[in-house]
Parts: structure tokens; sequence; C-alpha cells
């Protein structure tokens, strides 16, 4: 997972890609796959939720996200956490800068 | 933090305590509303068909009685690539905001939950597999608004 946070001003900006094929249930069909995506995704910063977003097989591959949250200050964490359809689950983590 | 929260306080009880309120504030739609990402679009209808996407707007606000504004959706007027359309929607004062197509199988896309330092503006890449409308539903005081914009898709991006 690639996460970028940079502070601005009042708010920060979190721009995030997460590996994940997220194959469709057609599209794991054609590659006689089981069909496996990115259902939940949530951000912290400094433990409070900031970004909460529940999500289907139809976001592209290797999802990106772009948001923002208010506050948020120079050195303090991000954590992004998914969830896909098979329940495994990846936590990545980064500065704000 | 939690583990140095746990460390600091000496008590595994307190940790756990705080932890709970996080976890109650989140709400995963795919286990709260399994229906709603099963309404299915009129492929045939080319993404012309709305039926599909209307009735994912009611399974998941409750209702689809819309209206049209405080809404701001910026998506391509043709996306040359079907896989990676890029979308990004604002709606201030928003709660909730959910992402509909009326291109592939299923209508839903995304459900977004706007916690309290939360901002409504957001952007993700999805797949069409073919040309349809993307609907950005806000719920805001209440009432549900609505942005909609046709996308004209080249080449198709969902395996179709």
């Amino acid at each position: 997972m690639r996460i970028k946070a940079k502070s601005k001003g009042d708010k920060t900006e979190v721009k995030v890609m997460m590996k994940h094929p997220m194959l469709s249930y057609r599209e794991a069909k054609k590659k006689k796959k089981e069909a496996n995506f990115i259902v939940y995704v949530t951000a912290k910063n400094e433990g409070a939720v900031v970004y909460e977003v529940s999500t289907s097989q139809f976001l592209s591959k290797n999802p990106y996200m772009k948001f923002y949250f208010k506050g948020g200050k120079k050195g303090e964490e991000v954590e992004i956490t998914w969830v896909d359809l098979k329940g495994k689950t990846k936590t990545g983590k980064a500065k704000i800068k | 933090m939690q583990r140095r929260k746990f460390l600091g306080l000496g008590a595994g009880i307190f940790a756990t305590v705080v932890a709970a309120p996080s976890m109650l504030s989140a709400e995963n739609y795919r286990k709260k509303l399994p229906k709603a990402w099963k309404v299915k679009n009129d492929e045939k209808s080319k993404g012309e068909d709305m039926a599909g996407v209307n009735g994912a707007i009611k399974a998941v606000f409750g209702s689809d009685k819309t209206e049209d504004g405080k809404v701001k959706l910026k998506a391509p007027d043709i996306a040359e690539n079907g896989a990676v359309v890029p979308l990004t929607f604002e709606a201030d004062g928003a709660k909730k905001i959910a992402l509909f197509q009326s291109a592939d199988p299923e209508s839903l896309v995304a459900i977004f939950d706007v916690p309290a330092r939360g901002i409504p503006n957001y952007s993700v890449r999805i797949k069409m597999q073919q040309t349809g409308h993307v609907v950005v539903v806000a719920e805001i005081d209440g009432k549900l608004y609505k942005a909609e914009k046709k996308v004209k898709v080249t080449v198709g991006g969902c395996g179709g």
C-alpha cells in the first residue's frame, strides 16, 4: 500500500494506492479464479476514524483513493486498513508531511 | 497507539473499552445492506436504463426521491479505458454519499460514511464495461441530492 498524506492548512490530503486485483465475478469467471475485491476501507488519524467507505467489485484494479480530513498535523500518523471479500485485511501507515 | 495506551495504563480492560466505540462508529455496508449490492442494471439497455440505479439508491437510502444540486461530480465525457474511469465528487455537509453507475452488471459502487472529521470530497477510479451514467447521491440535512453524468466508454473494462 502506498500512502501519501500532506498537511494543507487546517486539513490533510491523503492519497492511497492499494495493491489488490479487484477481481469482479465476471472477470474471475473468465480467469477461472474466485472473485475477490476490497469491500471496506477505513483511515484513522491518531486513532480517530477520518475516512470510511464500503466498496464493490467495480473499483479499478489496485484501487486509488483521494480524500481529505479536518485537522492532522505534520508528523502525525495516518493509518489505512482494507478488508477484502475473503476477509483478508491489510494496514498501511504514513506520516503526515 | 493501543499498545502504548495498554502499557501506559497497565489495564487490558481499559484498552478494550476504548477500542469498542471506534468500532461501533464504523459502518460496513457490505454487512449492513447485503441486498443493496445485488441490485442489477439492465445491461442490454447499453447504460441507458436507470431502473437499477434507482433501485440501488432506494436500497441504500430508503428512498429514491432526490433533488438536483449541492453535489458536484467530475467525470470524463469520454473514457478511453473503461478499466480506469477517474471520478471526483463533493457534497458540502453530507453525512453519507453513495456512488452508482448504469454500465456494469450491478449498480452500486461505493458508500461513504462521513466521520466527524471527514470532508465529503472524494476521488476514486472505477471500472465501466460500457457507456453508462455515473450517479452520486448525498444525504444532506436528511434530504437526498443527486448529480449524474454520462460517460462514454470506448473500450470496456469489466471483463465484458
